[in-house]
């Protein structure tokens, strides 16, 4: 079976030179002096970060904003989700029940997000939940929780129910059970759900930039839009943002990677 | 206190979050666009009132000129960019699987886009697409190439953001792809290539019909996000030049906010999601079509 693979070797090095060189092309500019960046030359300058941080910009809170939002949300959905999911799985409940509840996350799974944004913003504003961080998490675990919760079923579906039922002849109760017997066993679908959870939280934009009047209150996201003007040029300090959100989450890609391909492909492929 | 020891308590509360989430902040915003689709909301003072006008916003939105052409410009977008990524991917995963020196690092280096943030996608292609500093230009000068305005004009506008959405997403379908390809037996392969089969016939033959449950799951995967796409048109052309980007949520978008109508946009999302599940149900209806095809 030993064949020359040099066509296939150089597809692949031309496709990984296209990914890899707008991603360091992002890097590059965002070191480049801003008077360079328009001349199309280079001169290494930490000017644009600079900027980025300067008194009055509110880049730092948008950055903590997003982190608080990321991590709240997906603590959330893997709590709501887990318990559904197991709830659904082992529990008892009839196919009808399953049926309509399943029926409904995919429902949510499939609309465009901005069919709800009417409906979504009427209610976040009855609720006193626009413009906070509340609102953002809540609407992050929303459009999250029905993928999270279908894969979790399936890693739950696998078990065999002989493990609940030692511990119900052992006289624990069902939390315990479900905490103490049955979360181990699924550490690894929990970690990749959690990773696929905070990736989707991390680079939500559209709810940030409906659901907030930008500024301190908006996530990151919604702040590197904000820099992307087409009157007045702030090319340097949008790379370096970008640079800032883009690599730590290629360095999480690179140390994660295993569970990135097992969240990102799983619900796909069941579904 | 027995009865909730034995399994009503923890079977009840393991739902409940769900449901309330669900219904809160799901279903309830979901009855209030369909509210609002029949009449016109006044949004002043932070108070709301509404006030019923019937089918009048249906009317309106089945006569707008610029939602049916949204419709179509979606449409365009979701085509393309689906059997683009698709092809892409799937082949990139047949390489992937060939290589030898390469197979690693590729593994690794085509995910990358698929985890970049939609908005960080946007700004590194304003960043090369761009007339003024944008490194394609500096390239296809050096080619002796003359400069494009890419995001300028409606075509070249449509093509840029096509083109980016393929390159976000393509790693997706590799990955889809190429984890079917790897499920895949190799006895299957072995006995193909003792029966005398080259390379290209085993590939059409055997393993692209074995691939089949992925790439209709890819297909439709990248079909639910083209109609669900908004952050990088947003960024990248606004819609523009003129309406020729103007995807449907784009259009929603400019109703509920720049126009400050939730009555029509409620409405025009009402339709947009009819047409999706519609289109949902095509494809599912596909699919047990093809199921009993090869069952």
């Amino acid at each position: 079976m030993k064949r020359s693979t040099w066509g296939s070797e150089a597809t692949l090095a031309i496709s990984m030179v296209i990914i890899v060189v707008p991603i360091v092309w992002l890097v590059v500019t965002a070191f480049n002096s801003p008077r360079k960046i328009i001349s199309r030359s280079f001169e290494f300058s930490m000017s644009n970060f600079a900027r980025l941080f300067e008194p009055g910009s509110v880049v730092g809170a948008q950055i903590l904003n997003s982190v608080v939002i990321a991590v709240a949300a997906t603590v959330v959905t893997m709590v709501v989700a887990a318990l559904a999911g197991y709830s659904l799985s082992s529990l008892g409940w009839s196919k009808l029940v399953t049926g309509i509840l399943l029926g409904l996350s995919a429902l949510i799974q499939l609309i465009p997000p901005m069919t709800l944004v009417p409906g979504l913003y009427v209610v976040l504003q009855q609720l006193g939940m626009l413009n906070s961080l509340g609102g953002l998490i809540i609407l992050n675990v929303l459009f999250n929780l029905p993928f999270a919760t279908l894969m979790l079923k399936v890693y739950f579906d696998a078990l065999p129910p002989a493990i609940r039922e030692s511990g119900l002849v052992d006289g624990a109760s069902e939390a315990r059970i479900f905490w103490s017997l049955i979360l181990p066993l699924v550490k690894p679908g929990l970690a990749a759900v959690g990773i696929y959870v905070l990736i989707m939280a991390w680079n939500e934009f559209l709810f940030g930039l409906t659901m907030t009047s930008g500024g301190a209150r908006a996530p990151i996201t919604v702040g590197i839009a904000a820099l992307v003007q087409p009157q007045e040029i702030t090319y340097g300090p949008m790379a370096a943002v970008g640079a800032l959100t883009v690599v730590p989450i290629i360095i999480l890609a690179i140390v994660a990677n295993r569970q990135i391909v097992a969240g990102l492909t799983g619900g796909a492929v069941k579904g | 206190m027995r009865a909730a020891r034995r399994l009503g308590g923890f079977r009840f509360w393991s739902i409940v979050p769900f449901l309330a989430v669900t219904l809160i902040f799901g279903v309830y915003p979901f009855l209030r666009v369909i509210q609002m689709a029949f009449g016109s909301v006044n949004l002043r003072g932070g108070g709301m009132t509404f006030e019923f006008r019937g089918l009048q916003n249906f009317e309106r939105a089945f006569s707008d000129e610029l939602f049916r052409h949204s419709v179509v410009i979606s449409f365009v977008f979701v085509v393309a960019s689906t059997v683009l990524s698709v092809v892409f991917g799937t082949a990139l995963a047949i390489l992937t699987d060939r290589a030898t020196k390469l197979q690693n690092l590729a593994r690794n280096v085509l995910v990358w886009p698929a985890i970049i943030a939609p908005v960080v996608v946007s700004v590194l292609w304003v960043l090369i697409l761009n007339p003024q500093i944008g490194v394609l230009n500096t390239i296809l000068e050096a080619m002796g190439a003359p400069e494009q305005g890419w995001l300028g004009d409606g075509v070249g506008a449509m093509a840029a953001i096509i083109a980016v959405d393929v390159w976000h997403w393509t790693p997706l379908v590799y990955l889809l792809v190429y984890s079917a390809l790897k499920s895949i037996d190799s006895e299957v392969l072995e006995a193909s290539s003792v029966d005398g089969a080259n390379r290209s016939q085993t590939t059409w033959h055997i393993v692209i019909p074995m691939l089949r449950p992925a790439l209709i799951a890819a297909t439709a995967l990248r079909v639910v996000m083209g109609v669900k796409v908004f952050d990088e048109m947003y960024l990248l052309t606004r819609g523009g030049p003129g309406d020729s980007t103007t995807i449907i949520s784009l259009l929603i978008r400019g109703i509920v906010f720049d126009s400050v109508d939730l009555g029509y946009g409620s409405a025009v999302s009402l339709v947009t999601i009819a047409l999706v599940v519609i289109l949902a149900l095509l494809i599912v209806g596909a699919r047990a079509l093809l199921k009993r095809r090869t069952s």
